[in-house]
């Protein structure tokens, strides 16, 4: 399950985050937990570096893109290896859908787009699409091209 | 489509100021009615339902008249051609999950769609559908639904398999009848598809085992496209491999070539996969192990992070049951000390203090020094109890580790880092003799300058018990005065207390203490001038608060023999009311739940969090209650109380478990006894005994419970006289007592009750009973000094046994003593195998035991036993022991 997909700025004010199977109680406590791990580790990280960590037996692996820090939090068949497929979809989403790595701007520009990205990538918890030029279509209601 | 509402350039200026700046609910919630325009404007639209979204993903809550009023008007964009702000429309009727009554108002909408001719219409929809539908409607729509999964858009079929993985949870029985579709999108030349319908299809049919075996022999034969559907089917076919091991005879194991060849896959996390499998079947061989280690090693030096982190994650559990198999790993592991990501770091750390040898020890604590100051304190605190294990398994080694944790004790660190250090220096003093002294040195320099007043009052206590042991305890007493001097007033009354231990126990420094009380009388605060003139009119003694000297020494060490949570419940009750506190009406019954939880096997031994007698807290309670019963006083000294044997099986009428206390000359039977009956009140309880195959043990005492009401532990005793020495037998137990009929609604018992009872297992007095598992901390050292007096040497078949291991810790339990320096451990695979074993025989007789096992034959087990103590008799009674068992 794929427990937690989150964006933040440097600062580590929250842009998108969706839950899954996690009670709401626990959010907030996800939200800060990740925003600290990110603070401490990503100062200085280049562009989709990866970076991984686990607590208790939760994954979590995040990068940093432009201004955007982005974490996923998963757990069970979504381990590290897992997740950083996912990850790695989603930035390759979020480049082609803004261009280049975003600035927050760019980010917040485009954040439409970026949602639609996301709900073809990560649907309730489960890895959904993985090609990148296949989202783009998906999003425009296109169907892919090797159909 | 959604489209920026600021036009993008690259203007500086700009690029500070946010879309969504001062965005607020109100506000956006009155933009949403251009939904309800007769001539919609879909980029406006658009531009709100992105707006919507950006609340929504902030953690903002809608209300439910909010959430309902924009699902309302949303379902007027249906109307709408526009291709991107449907999928919009699709996307907010997710994030809003309507209510089941709502749901109505967009079905007939999602129905058209899901029939539509354009493809992705239908996928969308099915989403939709399946994510707000509930039972009623999914059999309405079930007919599409199984089309969609054979559908050759891979999208729509994507999205009806999905739909399935999710609808399983709330709807199992109509997703179940899907099966033949998805069995047919798992032969699917799309590889996304093939994923969803593996997934879907195994959690089908997760609990038919032979479905699933079926399911992965033929998938593991044909060809996968996807490398995550090949993950899963990994992680299926060693799920098979582990539920078919019991009943395969020997030979090769089934799929091993098939998860082998993974680890040649092109795709990175399918080698892992197969490589993270091997490593987990139980009982691998070396052969097994081999390739998957190459693979992971290859790994550690990646330039993927994840993957190194993959890789030494896998290793370090390996690590704990093949430690031989990582050390070829070492140096790549060892390279990733340095490495930028501190859990990678970590999890290389304590791999290679668990795969180390005792020579590599110095080398590595080098680099650990280096690498301790810059990372986080919960990654030192997993260093710190690794080097706790490594210590305890190579005591030789102790001064080493013993001054690496000294010089991190010294170091900047939080509360729980500072405690994991100083518990780990308490169990490695009270392990490692020769620690001792250098271990209380350093907790003495500690508590010079520690800022938890916790750990300073913890560690006082923990000195004063120890300290007045070692050769010269007049050097503690300086760092002991300093604390009343310098510190607050809880950490002052700590240390009166213990300079009067050191008072009581040590002659020679009585003088002097006194005079140090004597200075404690004029502290600012009540209790450190209490404590002080309680202790001075004790130790100088004029018989007014203790007769003797045995009495002091009881008053000051002896642990409080009342259960600290009755003692709390009554001072609670003392509180409000008029009488004085009397400490004799303090309830003295532990109840028997906290025991048992403490003597649970495999539970570490901690270190001052449970003040410094822990590791016989229990046995102290025992003794205390025991000593208590006058039936019983005089039996003695208390030589063993063993764990509690369950004499019910979980969740009966009556839960009883038994405590086997053993005198020199006699045994007592505490029972456990629980009502889970709230109905009920058991009185006079007792257990009745059954001796005929005990002859030996013959009944002299017995002291019933009188009540036991419901949930509300209590205990009954029953006493027998035995010959001297090891003597066995088996009892047969019934509990007797008189039932009454409670009223739930009054908690009342009726007068009359009834006669019951109610039989109870067996119980057996073993040898085990009879020997204390003692630990020495060098084993050779300790066999040499006793010497070859008392040495008795004969050899044993132990017949087939299932596994090495298996046998090994079978002889282990049924002498009941110590494994020493880490030998109950066995290498799987391994043909042969010594283990080390040391104990205190009844009579206070220190024993040690060297087994040599070996394997001839196909399983056949043969083992050399030589035994050494201080008493032939002794060493020819655990003889006797293996023989008869």
């Amino acid at each position: 399950m794929i427990l937690a997909v989150l964006f933040s700025n440097s600062e580590g004010n929250i842009l998108v985050e969706r839950f899954h199977g996690v009670p709401s109680e626990e959010r907030l406590h996800w939200r800060s937990f990740l925003v600290k791990l990110g603070a401490d580790n990503l100062k200085g990280a280049k562009n989709e570096e990866l970076f991984v960590a686990s607590h208790k037996s939760v994954y979590i692996v995040y990068t940093v893109l432009g201004d955007v820090c982005i974490y996923v939090v998963g757990k069970d068949d979504y381990d590290e290896l897992a997740l950083s497929e996912v990850i790695f979809v989603i930035t390759s989403a979020v480049k082609d859908v803004c261009g280049k790595p975003p600035t927050e701007r760019l980010f917040l520009d485009k954040y439409g787009r970026i949602c639609l990205c996301l709900d073809e990538i990560v649907w309730k918890g489960m890895l959904e699409n993985t090609d990148k030029d296949r989202i783009r279509r998906l999003i425009r209601l296109k169907p892919p091209t090797d159909v | 489509m959604a489209q920026p509402l600021i036009k993008k350039d690259d203007d500086r200026d700009d690029e500070e100021y946010s879309p969504f700046l001062g965005i607020e609910k109100g506000a956006v919630l009155q933009e949403a009615r251009v939904f309800n325009d007769p001539q919609l404007d879909p980029k406006r639209c658009s531009q709100v339902i992105t707006k919507l979204l950006y609340l929504l993903n902030q953690g903002d809550n809608f209300t439910k008249v909010e959430a309902t009023e924009v699902f309302f008007s949303v379902t007027k964009l249906f109307q709408s051609k526009e291709i991107g702000l449907r999928r919009m429309v699709y996307l907010i009727i997710k994030e809003l999950s309507p209510s089941a009554d709502e749901v109505i108002i967009v079905t007939s909408s999602l129905m058209k769609d899901m029939t539509s001719k354009t493809d992705m219409y239908r996928a969308n929809a099915i989403r939709v559908l399946c994510r707000i539908t509930d039972g009623t409607l999914l059999t309405q729509i079930e007919r599409y639904l199984k089309q969609a999964i054979v559908d050759k858009n891979p999208v729509v079929a994507s999205a009806a398999l999905v739909s399935g993985i999710h609808l399983l949870q709330t709807n199992p029985e109509i997703v179940k009848r899907w099966s033949n579709e998805v069995q047919e999108a798992v032969q699917s030349r799309a590889a996304l598809v093939q994923f969803h319908a593996l997934a879907l299809l195994h959690q089908i049919r997760q609990n038919d085992r032979l479905a699933v075996s079926k399911l992965v022999t033929s998938l593991t034969r044909g060809t996968v496209r996807s490398p995550l559907a090949q993950c899963l089917l990994i992680r299926y076919t060693s799920q098979v491999i582990r539920e078919s091991s019991n009943n395969t005879q020997t030979g090769d194991r089934p799929f091993y070539d098939y998860l082998e060849s993974c680890l040649r896959h092109k795709a990175e996390m399918v080698i892992f996969e197969a490589a993270r499998a091997i490593t987990e079947l139980s009982g691998v061989t070396n052969r097994e192990l081999t390739p998957a280690i190459t693979v992971l090693q290859l790994f550690l030096s990646s330039s993927k992070p994840v993957l190194r982190f993959a890789a030494v994650r896998t290793l370090n559990k390996v690590a704990m049951t093949h430690p031989m198999a990582v050390t070829n790993c070492n140096i790549d592991m060892e390279s990733l000390i340095s490495d930028q990501n501190r859990s990678i770091a970590t999890l290389a750390i304590t791999t290679l203090l668990k795969t180390g040898n005792e020579s590599s020890v110095d080398r590595l604590m080098k680099q650990i020094t280096n690498f301790m100051s810059d990372i986080a304190d919960e990654f030192k605190i997993v260093v710190v109890e690794a080097i706790r294990s490594l210590c305890l398994k190579f005591p030789l080694k102790y001064r080493s580790l013993m001054n690496f944790l000294s010089n991190i004790l010294r170091e900047e660190g939080g509360f729980e880092y500072k405690k994991a250090i100083v518990d780990s220096i308490v169990i490695l003093i009270r392990d490692i003799p020769e620690a001792k002294e250098s271990g209380l040195f350093h907790l003495c320099e500690f508590i010079e300058d520690c800022e938890f007043t916790y750990l300073s009052t913890q560690i006082l206590h923990f000195l004063g018990n120890e300290g007045p042991k070692t050769s010269d305890p007049s050097k503690y007493i300086r760092y002991i005065y300093n604390r009343v001097i310098l510190e607050n007033a809880t950490v002052r009354a700590g240390a009166v207390s213990t300079l009067a231990k050191f008072g009581a126990l040590v002659d020679s420094l009585k003088p002097r203490i006194y005079v140090l009380l004597r200075r404690c009388l004029f502290d600012c605060d009540d209790e450190v001038r209490d404590r002080a003139t309680l202790y001075l009119n004790m130790l100088v003694g004029d018989g007014s608060v203790s007769e003797t000297d045995k009495d002091v020494k009881d008053f000051l060490f002896g642990s409080l023999d009342i259960p600290l949570i009755n003692l709390e419940t009554s001072l609670k009750n003392y509180v409000p009311s008029e009488e004085t506190f009397d400490i004799d009406s303090v309830p003295k019954e532990v109840k028997s739940q906290p025991l048992a939880e403490k003597k649970a096997p495999g539970k570490k031994q901690s270190g001052l969090g449970a003040p410094p007698s822990a590791p016989a807290s229990a046995f102290d309670a025992y003794e205390k209650i025991l000593s208590s019963i006058p039936e019983f006083s005089s039996f003695g000294k208390l030589f063993k109380s063993s764990a509690p044997v369950e004499l019910t099986e979980a969740e009966t009428e009556y839960s009883v478990n038994v405590v086997k206390h053993v005198y020199d000359g006699h045994v007592v039977f505490q029972y456990n006894c629980t009502n889970t009956i709230p109905e009920q009140l058991l009185e006079n309880v007792i257990v009745q005994v059954d001796c005929s195959e005990a002859e030996d043990f013959s009944e002299i005492a017995s002291k019933p419970l009188r009540s036991l009401p419901y949930d509300s532990p209590g205990q009954t005793f029953v006493a027998f006289e035995k010959p001297e020495g090891a003597i066995l037998g088996k009892f047969g137990n019934t509990l007797r007592f008189i039932v009454k009929e409670v009223d739930p609604s009054t908690g009342e018992a009726e007068d009359d009750g009834v006669e019951d009872e109610y039989q109870l297992e067996e119980l057996e007095v073993v040898a085990a009973d009879y020997i204390l598992k003692v630990g020495v901390s060098n084993f050779r050292n300790a066999w040499e000094s006793m010497g070859a007096n008392c040495e008795r040497v004969d050899e044993y078949g132990l017949g087939q046994r299932e596994s090495l291991a298996e046998a090994v810790s079978a002889v282990i339990n049924i002498l009941g003593m110590q494994p020493c320096e880490g030998t109950e451990v066995v290498p799987s695979n391994s043909r042969s195998h010594t283990c080390l074993l040391s104990g205190v025989f009844m009579g206070n007789v220190k024993v040690l035991v060297r087994l040599s096992f070996g394997v001839e034959g196909p399983k056949q087990v043969a083992m050399k036993l030589a035994v050494r103590s201080e008493d032939q008799a002794v060493s020819d009674a655990i003889h006797e022991i293996v023989s008869s068992g």
